[in-house]
């Protein structure tokens, strides 16, 4: 995979979340990895489809997720990762994934549209469709986030 | 009663001539705004049933306004108006949830038509979302039929409202066009197992081998029954994602946004778990 790739999607992550009240946005590391990976805690998913096709995940801890819907709820205490908060964070997602299309198609790669979230919680495997994945760890106000990007 | 409408524009005087035109069609304009802010107030105060807005605007373009319309009430219906007319401004328009379009500079019938058609039922959607699941389903019995020689029933259709607790092995399809939606698979290692060794006539030499065999149904099955509804109906266009699974794994699985219907194939290997949803985000371009 051409890792020039998640450019937009590291422009529209960074230019959404001050969107949702992030203030501290910092890219820790990005890995490339095989298409299957363990995962503990939550994972959004929403598939891409156009001139490129596969599927952007995102990743946070239980912990981590009701952090991250707290702060974009303005504060607002989450005990649990319910209904308000799963919508929360599919609605992130949805919003980075969109924007992440408009940032292609401003390097010509157009005619993308993504999915509906799907948010799975618990702990496993990942397989994406691809035979490498590119992972980046962001941390946000302190708030450990992970993307996998399957995308070719 | 008339069709209360909201206007969105920096400049005054489109505001003003959008709101004669609509004045003059009969409809009733209950406010106006030129920023974010304003517009979340107008909106929540007013509560109108349509919005026109603007895309150009100096701070929040209308994309991002829409987006922040949306947030707070997800039924906002939205018609943009712009004088761009291009496909990756439709796609964006899309992908936001906007409802409708109208080209800059703005005629009232092209309006009028647009407002008509976006507080109108979509019968297409309807349509969908009743056939959606057996189309769904039809595919996967063919399919496993013809791969794995198993007959199938299906014992249960509902929607499902709960988390989803995975049985092992979770399969899912992102789907484009008119509409977007998803379509997830779920089954036990120990049935894909069974069924990997039918189709293979022989056991699977690892883990890897079961996993890419549901993969590989999965897309077929959800290949298929996009084909089947584009055939009957060609406005739908839609397309699939190629499939992420998610395995090993002791997980709950939601979709906050869509409403998926679910049904469960019974096969002498045990049973699969299909779920569909399709949601609205159509846009009316004039």
């Amino acid at each position: 995979m051409d890792v020039n790739i998640i450019n937009p999607i590291l422009s529209a992550f960074t230019e959404i979340l001050p969107q949702i009240g992030f203030q501290q946005i910092e890219k820790k590391k990005i890995a490339l990895v095989g298409s299957t990976f363990d995962y503990d805690g939550i994972l959004l998913n929403i598939a891409m489809i156009g001139s490129i096709k596969g599927v952007i995940l995102i990743g946070m801890s239980i912990d981590d997720a009701k952090s991250f819907a707290s702060k974009m709820m303005m504060g607002m205490e989450v005990a649990e990762f319910d209904k308000l908060a799963q919508s929360a964070i599919s609605e992130m997602g949805n919003m980075v994934c969109a924007n992440a299309c408009t940032q292609f198609s401003k390097i010509d790669v157009g005619g993308l549209d993504i999915s509906p979230p799907t948010l799975m919680m618990g702990q496993g495997q990942a397989t994406l469709p691809v035979p490498q994945a590119i992972i980046i760890d962001f941390t946000c106000d302190n708030i450990d986030v992970k993307i996998y990007v399957g995308l070719a | 009663m008339a069709i209360k409408i909201m206007i969105v524009d920096d400049s005054p005087f489109s505001r003003t001539i959008i709101a004669e035109t609509l004045t003059d069609g009969g409809y009733e304009v209950v406010g106006e705004a030129d920023s974010l802010e304003t517009a979340l107030e107008t909106y929540n105060k007013t509560k109108p049933d349509i919005v026109t807005m603007d895309i150009a605007m100096p701070e929040a373009d209308g994309f991002e306004v829409s987006r922040a319309l949306l947030r707070n009430d997800p039924k906002a219906k939205i018609i943009l108006s712009s004088s761009m007319k291009d496909e990756e401004t439709e796609l964006e328009a899309k992908r936001v949830g906007i409802s409708g379009y109208v080209q800059k500079p703005v005629e009232a019938d092209n309006l009028f038509e647009v407002i008509r058609k976006v507080l109108s039922p979509d019968t297409l959607f309807q349509e969908l979302l009743s056939r959606g699941l057996d189309t769904f389903k039809e595919a996967l019995s063919q399919n496993i039929t013809r791969m794995a020689k198993t007959s199938v029933s299906f014992i249960e259709d509902a929607e499902i409202d709960d988390p989803y607790q995975s049985k092992g092995v979770t399969t899912i399809i992102g789907i484009i066009g008119q509409y977007t939606g998803t379509m997830i698979l779920d089954l036990s290692f120990e049935v894909a197992e069974k069924i990997a060794e039918t189709i293979l006539r022989r056991p699977a030499k690892n883990p890897e081998e079961v996993l890419a065999m549901v993969s590989e149904l999965a897309n077929i099955i959800g290949g298929i029954a996009c084909s089947m509804l584009n055939k009957r109906e060609k406005a739908l266009g839609l397309r699939v994602s190629p499939p992420s699974m998610f395995h090993g794994n002791s997980a709950e699985l939601v979709s906050p946004s869509v409403k998926i219907h679910k049904s469960l194939a019974q096969t002498e290997y045990g049973v699969i778990f299909l779920g569909v949803g399709f949601k609205k985000g159509s846009t009316l371009w004039m």
